[in-house]
């Protein structure tokens, strides 16, 4: 009867086994019990300057990266990474934080410097500043750019598959018409959706206030039903699988998708106007390595690694002298450098009101849902 | 009787084939040109080659393993001995016990996160495989408790005392009379443990360090950027060492029983 | 969902002992465990609930009741309802696959019955997400199974397959089926084969001797199968994110959006999950009571 129980160590071992030659440093051994936890369990003293804690969106700093600023500084980078800026808010907010760096989204930075909750940059330290694009320096939520540096910037358009789709598609309305029912994929995000509404009445993303919810319930009222997939993860998925023809969702998405089927797929912004997002890096209050956090950003400011992250992840970048190194082909993605004037708008802290941006939402997809 | 035992082989059959059908295109995947795992392109082994090169998912698969293997050995032991003990003595507010003991299974993963986050950072225990381990035990050994009081129900509690009267002291009554009959209850409980543990996110995500990140994170970390198909190929190298180490034993048991 | 257990359970009591110091010194590692990592964060939870919305999630500490107000509204109980209708249909269907599968492993030979037990488990020892989005290029409008009917002359369009309650359903039932199979395996194998082949001799027919016989010996399995679906399956929302392209949102993404979503309002999630476990807990205890009442008497 113990066979099973011999079965399954057996085959933990030899994993173990396995994944210890690949790697230089092998964990303790699993089966004694004790072993494992107590290791683990001493606090990690903190080498002073020789570290640097960074929570970052998942997969948006190249391992690349950090291994030659390690290489460089001797600072060794722990990311740790997540998925929202909600989720990042959630895991600081508990108290967990001994971060050094984090990444939010403009927004997010507006609420933060807001709370006094991020330690001002020393600009002294970073030479490399001056490599930011003149239009960064002025946006609302940090103006002149006292407490964050924009580490990548995108939009939220529209992705049309020109295959199945033959009518021009230029805003909003021209995506939730009836006879799309059914093809159409929208991020499963609250603000966003309510901000498209707001648009279509000529309501910029900062005008989110109790009277506009109710002026935009009936047009998102109307939309809703006519979506088939709400996905914020992979928005891609479903149009890449051609189980819809049309899609709502973060240029980085539509890049991917223009890149790897060439011809098949088209990024407009809508003529409403459309949601600007810049992601900074930040040093919350409680930081113990303010100077690493200051050399990581300038390292990162330099054109050269700055190129590195921009040919990994296909966004905007705001770094102008490392646009320069662009590939050609890269600066002419339309879904990373869109031409032409498009009216972008970046969001603003709506305090409280997030409650009911969501309430409207919740109530308007399960009315609509089959 | 024999078409009752032809008609259950059958269906059997169909059900694990259900189960294997994800498990077989994920293989397939593993070796497909395109990044994006959606369309076959052409066949490859890049992606195996990618894995030798990827010390985060080998470094996180490892994480993975280190907790869900703790996290089964602790679960057993806890649930086990607390399903043995309720059934056997009448303590007095056991039924309020063994509610408590169940809630973690109902307790949205987020908020077992959130409220376990905060009570970790309340008492000072720094983030790491211990509040992992512990969180993941918490929500874990209710599901052995479970195995091994649906194992014990009806059973006569004689079977321990005719041990007791031959003379066994109440540990070996315990270790060489129930354990071995509550067996089938602890394996079931054991593996349903280890697949609960290794595949958890939400929980993880909270109760994690940078350090201690395991698998479920860093695929989910991925999927913006598209699921690639090296998570397919370390996925299948797992089974395939799995499956080959317990034939292995199997095989080496039947020789020399 | 496991009175049935519970009765076997209060069938015995009468030959429970008293715990002596032995009893309870043995017992206490489950009993710290629950007042250290169940109790504690449950009040924890608890507290937030009556507390106000921090600006960037957490709470303001204080005394309201409008969390719980917010938790009656009829936008969020239609949810309730949903996710309760789901995983009441998930339960059902794991109940009928898995019975037939546990009932084959627990007669199986003993040789092969660990071999068949790893076999049911070794396919989740994947990432949830891989296989997930394995079933999306199976069910896609352009997947596999299309094509498949297609070849086969079946059907000449393909059918809508992904993004459709059926295939959260399948996503719900693929992910949770182990855990119906495990529970009732362990109650299958300890079934005396004498029993039933008595209840045949007998003249009861295959059916007859199922339902009078085996179904009753192997309730607890069954009662323990029931708990360890339903429960977990009404939290679940990956699935639907993914297989249901998130059209319907289940009481696990409501509670999800007040810590992780735009709506950042900690003390609305925490009511909602309080709410959740003290009906639970509450069902749970009372059923508990009642059966070892009925037993006593």
């Amino acid at each position: 009867m113990t066979r099973i129980a011999s079965h399954t160590l057996g085959a933990l071992a030899a994993a173990l086994a396995m994944l210890a030659c690949s790697d230089s440093a092998p964990p303790p051994a699993p089966s004694s019990e004790a072993a494992v936890p107590a290791a683990p369990a001493a606090p990690q003293p903190a080498e002073a300057a020789g570290e640097l804690n960074l929570f970052a969106w998942s997969e948006y700093v190249p391992q690349s990266v950090l291994e030659a600023f390690t290489k460089e500084t001797g600072i060794r980078v722990n990311y740790e990474s997540y998925g929202s800026n909600e989720e990042m808010l959630a895991k600081l907010m508990s108290g967990a934080a001994n971060y050094d760096l984090i990444q939010p989204s403009e927004y997010v930075v507006e609420a933060l410097v807001k709370e006094n909750l991020l330690v001002p940059l020393d600009k002294a330290k970073l030479p490399n500043l001056k490599n930011v694009g003149p239009e960064y320096w002025k946006q609302p939520h940090d103006p002149g750019l006292s407490y964050s540096v924009p580490y990548m910037q995108g939009t939220v358009g529209i992705i049309v598959n020109t295959e199945k789709v033959k009518d021009p598609v230029t805003g909003y309305a021209d995506v939730f018409q009836p006879k799309y029912k059914g093809r159409i994929v929208i991020l499963d995000d609250a603000l966003e959706i309510v901000t498209w509404g707001l648009a279509t009445q000529g309501i910029a993303p900062d005008g989110v206030t109790k009277e506009n919810l109710e002026k935009v319930r009936p047009v998102l009222a109307a939309w809703l039903p006519l979506v088939k997939v709400y996905d914020s993860d992979s928005p891609k998925t479903a149009l890449l699988n051609g189980d819809v023809d049309l899609g709502i969702a973060w240029s980085g998405e539509a890049a991917i998708l223009i890149k790897e089927q060439p011809g098949k797929f088209a990024y407009v912004l809508p003529k409403e106007g459309a949601h600007m997002f810049i992601d900074n890096l930040v040093i919350p209050k409680g930081a113990q390595h303010v100077d690493a956090a200051h050399q990581f950003i300038d390292y990162i400011l330099r054109p050269e690694v700055s190129l590195q992250i921009s040919e990994e992840f296909p966004y905007t970048n705001p770094n102008l002298e490392a646009r320069k190194l662009l590939s050609p082909e890269d600066q002419a993605n339309p879904a990373s450098y869109p031409p032409g004037n498009p009216k972008l708008a970046t969001f603003r802290d709506i305090g409280a009101l997030a409650a009911d941006v969501d309430k409207l939402f919740t109530d308007l997809k399960a009315k609509s849902g089959s | 009787m024999k078409s009752v035992r032809r008609l259950l082989a059958t269906w059997t059959g169909i059900v694990f084939v259900f189960f294997y059908l994800p498990i077989a295109i994920m293989i397939l995947f593993s070796f497909n040109q395109s990044k994006l795992n959606i369309v076959w392109t052409g066949f490859t082994l890049d992606w195996y080659a990618a894995l030798w090169h990827d010390s985060v998912l080998v470094r996180t698969l490892q994480n993975s393993l280190i907790v869900a293997s703790v996290t089964t050995v602790l679960s057993v032991v806890l649930g086990t001995v607390g399903g043995w003990l309720l059934y056997r003595y009448r303590y007095r507010a056991s039924g309020l016990l063994e509610t408590f003991v169940f809630l973690p299974m109902i307790v949205p993963e987020v908020i077992l996160g959130v409220s376990l986050l905060i009570l970790f950072v309340t008492i000072g225990l720094q983030l790491g495989y211990t509040t992992i381990i512990i969180s993941h035990v918490t929500f874990c050994f209710p599901f052995v408790m479970a195995a091994v009081q649906a194992r014990l129900a009806g059973l006569d509690p004689a079977l321990e005392e005719a041990a007791l009267d031959l003379g066994a002291t109440p540990v070996q009554a315990f270790t060489k009379v129930l354990v071995p009959y509550l067996m089938p209850a602890i394996i079931s409980g054991a593996l349903m443990s280890f697949t609960l543990s290794l595949d958890e996110l939400i929980v993880t995500y909270f109760t994690a360090s940078a350090r201690t990140r395991t698998l479920p994170l860093e695929i989910f970390g991925r999927v913006k950027k598209g699921l690639d198909p090296s998570l397919n190929a370390i996925s299948t190298v797992f089974i395939l060492v799995t499956v080959t180490a317990v034939f292995l034993t199997e095989a080496l048991r039947r020789r020399n029983p | 969902m496991r009175q049935e257990a519970t009765r076997f359970n209060a069938a015995a009591t009468e030959r429970q002992r008293q715990p002596g110091r032995a009893g309870w010194l043995l017992l206490s590692p489950v009993i710290a465990w629950a007042i250290a990592f169940v109790i504690a964060p449950a009040l924890i939870m608890l507290v937030y609930s009556f507390a106000r919305r921090g600006t960037l999630g957490g709470v303001i500490l204080g005394f309201t009741l409008e969390n719980y107000a917010s938790v009656l509204d009829p936008v969020y109980l239609q949810i309730v309802i949903r996710s309760i209708y789901y995983a009441g249909i998930t339960t059902a269907v794991c109940l009928c696959a898995g019975y037939p599968v546990a009932f084959l492993i627990g007669r199986a030979d003993p040789r092969w019955r660990n071999l068949l037990l790893m076999a049911v488990m070794v396919p989740f020892w994947t990432s949830f997400l891989i296989r997930t989005y394995a079933w999306v290029t199976i069910l896609k409008s352009e997947g596999l199974l299309n094509s498949l009917l297609i070849q086969l002359n079946l059907i000449s369009q393909p059918l809508e397959m992904l993004y459709t309650p059926g295939a959260v359903v399948l996503g719900l039932v693929y992910t949770f089926l182990p855990f119906m199979i495990l529970p009732i395996y362990s109650s299958v194998e300890k079934l005396d084969g004498a029993l039933i082949e008595a209840a045949l001799d007998l003249g009861a027919g295959p059916m007859r001797a199922f339902s009078r016989v085996i179904v009753p010996l192997t309730t607890p399995g069954i009662a323990a199968g029931v708990l360890l679906v339903f429960v977990p399956s009404l939290g679940l929302y990956a699935v639907n994110d993914i297989l249901g392209g998130g059209r319907v949102d289940m009481i696990g993404n409501i509670i999800e959006n007040q810590f992780k979503g735009n709506a950042r309002n900690w003390p609305f999630g925490a009511a909602l999950g309080t709410t959740l476990l003290v009906s639970f807990g509450f069902i749970y205890w009372f059923v508990n009571q009642r059966q070892r009442a009925t037993a006593a008497r």
